[in-house]
């Protein structure tokens, strides 16, 4: 059997004379997580939508799994795009047995699968309500619902955390993990990099429509190695900007990443913080994601 | 099966409408409306009319009298009678039934006319009479008399006043010249006037008022429902566009089930609507048909109740691919308003040649426009309702028209694939046809 999920090779599309996606390739797993990770606008739509059939690609080609896309694929995938909606007026029932039979299920099926996700997703009062009786995140909820009713083998989600509070986040990223348990291919795209990095198996970095990084999350972050100190503490930061011996430091407030020019200077690095600001953690870690994006960004090496 | 599943659902969603439920309910009824106020209002408005007449001729009120005994008692307008004109002439111009005129005479000895006139009028305002009428000595010289009401807008009434004066005053004139009173009689007959539509088969008797009034009303019918369906269509494929519904749909089946499945949904919609009112106006027509207007009898038969849904359909699928290649083309509903403006002229012009064809229904340009293909599926039934052209011209109008929509459905799938997926900027027309080339 074929191990991959999906294949791109050299795919390009430009519109209007501008290239938004420019000589992208990757590949997934079968049964793994891969986050398509990137800023707004760097191409993760526009490359997902070629996946999909929905555009067409103007250079390369695309695979899923082991064959070129074909109308009875469609089946077998199921798709969460960007932007969402669904038919206001109608009842989430007739939404669900609608869209259930565009992927070819049985109505009897789809009620009784929808029953159960409903139920799992906490909208199981909602089932004769009409769409736009829904909070925003409910109508989110239902439209992942959607996205995994027919049971496909590939599921590709654009942004699925975008509108959800952090309860529901929760409760995606635990769906998705079953998911992947029962061996379910998962493209993941989104911009939320502290995210991505809980779930993901591998990722695709692109920024301006080209790739910057590829391979496993492990073995990316092993390439950085432990050289990264976190910490987390109270006080005022502003006398970072004094220290020669940091090459850099990203600041959330009460959390800091620091790296520096050499990792002897750490203790130098914990006597200068215990005497500034009040420390409550000092540990030696791997870089964030969103860390390593930026650094590969700015080195404008395409991987 | 997808293809189905897509109809069912824009079918579904159709029909559950409020505004769906309403005017599959109202039309009809505005239809009865249509079909039994006339006679209604005739036997309303003529219940019984009184007119108080001021006769300073002495001669005119017991002459017309004279001419009325010969009538039941009541003056009982129509029901026609071989020697007297007058009802003769009503009966054949206005069909009224049960009308009835009263003609008071007042004593005139002694007073004058303004001041009969000042007392009428304000009987009239009043409402203890009807209307007066002010027949002067001159009458004979002046040929003018003068009739004061509150309604002066029923011709019927005033017609009928009006003729049967003219032959009172004509025949006076005459027997005073001492002209043999058989030559008066011969000379004041009046002359009949029948309207013979000619059909098909046979002929009937119909009144050409009410078969236009009918033509128009069954093309504005179907004037409306093209127009609105198509709006519904426009706003549908709209909503799906920028709702991003569409990449579901796209993911999940192929866009040409998406276009043709959404265009066979709200048709069998409309189909249903349509229906729905066809045996409404049957059973009507069945059940009450006494009640009804010969001309209109005449005129809803079975076979115009075909070709209107066969017209309904093709115009049907000429616009909804119109209407939604637009909603797929726009992003906003003001963009959507301005494509869809030229659209509805094409709607609009055969709605006002329309109007032409009901009066000249065999003219080149009726005939010429009626086989234009986005023009026959009012056109062509128009002059069907009016005067039937011959089989061999309504059934290669027919076909034309299929050939036609078969080009536009394989053109508007082309466009409607581009079309759903672009964001953005409005396109140009030229934009939207180069779409038709992309693969």
């Amino acid at each position: 059997m074929n191990e991959q999920a999906l294949v791109l090779k050299d795919l390009v599309k430009d519109f209007d004379g501008k290239r938004a996606v420019d000589r992208i390739s990757f590949t997934a797993r079968k049964g793994e997580i891969l986050g398509l990770l990137g800023p707004n606008g760097a191409g993760k739509t526009t490359t997902i939508r070629m996946i999909m059939n929905i555009i067409a690609p103007d250079q390369g080609t695309i695979e899923i799994l082991g064959r070129p896309f074909s109308e009875k694929m469609k089946n077998n995938i199921g798709y969460l795009p960007e932007e969402r909606g669904l038919y206001r007026k109608m009842k989430i029932m007739d939404v669900l047995i609608f869209l259930g039979e565009l992927k070819g299920l049985q109505a009897d099926t789809i009620r009784e699968r929808s029953r159960r996700l409903l139920q799992q997703f906490d909208l199981n009062s909602y089932e004769q309500k009409k769409v736009e009786e829904l909070s925003k995140g409910m109508a989110q909820k239902l439209q992942i619902i959607v996205t995994i009713l027919h049971e496909p083998e590939l599921l590709i989600l654009d942004e699925p955390f975008s509108g959800l509070d952090p309860l529901n986040i929760e409760l995606v990223t635990r769906i998705l993990l079953e998911k992947k348990k029962e061996g379910v291919s998962i493209i993941l795209s989104t911009h939320l990099m502290e995210y991505a990095e809980k779930i993901v198996d591998s990722l695709v970095m692109i920024n301006q429509g080209r790739k910057v990084l590829d391979g496993k999350l492990t073995e990316i972050k092993a390439q950085y190695g432990k050289k990264f100190i976190r910490i987390e503490y109270e006080g005022n930061s502003a006398f970072m900007s004094g220290l020669d011996y940091v090459k850099g430091w990203k600041d959330h407030g009460r959390e800091m990443e620091i790296e520096l020019i050499d990792l002897a200077d750490k203790n130098r690095l914990l006597k200068e913080l215990s005497a500034r600001v009040s420390l409550n953690a000092f540990q030696l870690t791997e870089p964030s994601l969103q860390h390593i994006f930026i650094r590969k960004v700015n080195e404008g090496v395409p991987a | 099966m997808k293809l189905i599943a897509v109809i069912k659902k824009e079918y579904r969603e159709i029909v559950k409408k409020k505004s769906f439920i309403i005017s599959t309910i109202l039309t009809p009824l505005i239809m009865a409306a249509f079909m039994f106020l006339p006679v209604m209002l005739m036997k309303m408005s003529k219940g019984e009319k009184t007119i108080q007449v001021a006769d300073y001729s002495g001669f005119i009120y017991e002459k017309m009298m004279q001419n009325e005994k010969t009538q039941s008692s009541e003056n009982k307008i129509p029901g026609k009678q071989k020697g007297d004109f007058n009802r003769d002439y009503f009966d054949k111009n206005t069909r009224a039934e049960g009308s009835k005129l009263k003609f008071n005479k007042i004593a005139t000895a002694g007073l004058a006319a303004e001041e009969l006139l000042k007392l009428n009028i304000q009987a009239i305002r009043a409402k203890k009479i009807d209307g007066f009428l002010l027949i002067p000595t001159t009458i004979k010289k002046d040929r003018k008399l003068f009739y004061y009401s509150g309604n002066i807008s029923d011709f019927e009434t005033n017609r009928y006043i009006q003729a049967a004066i003219r032959t009172v005053v004509s025949r006076q004139i005459l027997i005073e010249k001492q002209i043999n009173p058989e030559i008066v009689n011969e000379a004041t007959r009046d002359i009949e006037f029948e309207t013979i539509k000619v059909k098909k088969e046979g002929t009937a008797k119909s009144s050409a008022g009410i078969e236009y009034m009918m033509s128009l009303f069954m093309l504005a019918i179907l004037f409306s429902i093209l127009m609105g369906y198509g709006q519904l269509i426009m706003r549908g494929v709209l909503e799906e566009k920028n709702s991003r519904i569409i990449e579901i749909l796209i993911s999940s089946t192929d866009t040409q089930h998406i276009f043709y499945g959404k265009i066979i949904g709200i048709g069998l919609a409309g189909l249903t609507q349509v229906a729905i009112w066809f045996l409404f106006g049957m059973a009507l027509v069945g059940k009450f048909s006494m009640g009804l207007d010969s001309g209109i009898l005449n005129f809803l038969t079975l076979e115009i109740g075909m070709y209107f849904i066969i017209f309904f359909l093709l115009g049907f699928f000429m616009y909804a691919i119109l209407f939604s290649i637009v909603g797929a083309a726009v992003n906003t509903d003001q963009e959507a308003q301005q494509f869809a403006a030229p659209i509805s002229y094409l709607l609009i012009i055969p709605f006002v040649m329309g109007i032409m064809v009901t009066q000249s229904p065999n003219s080149s340009v009726a005939v010429i426009s009626s086989f234009i293909p986005l023009f026959t599926p009012t056109l062509m039934f128009m002059r069907i309702t009016v005067s039937p052209p011959p089989l061999l011209q309504i059934l290669s109008a027919i076909f034309m028209s299929l050939v036609f929509i078969s080009f536009l459905a394989w053109l508007g799938a082309k466009i409607f694939r581009v079309g759903i997926l672009m964001y953005g900027k409005k396109p140009s027309l030229g934009e939207i046809l180069r779409w038709i080339r992309y693969k």
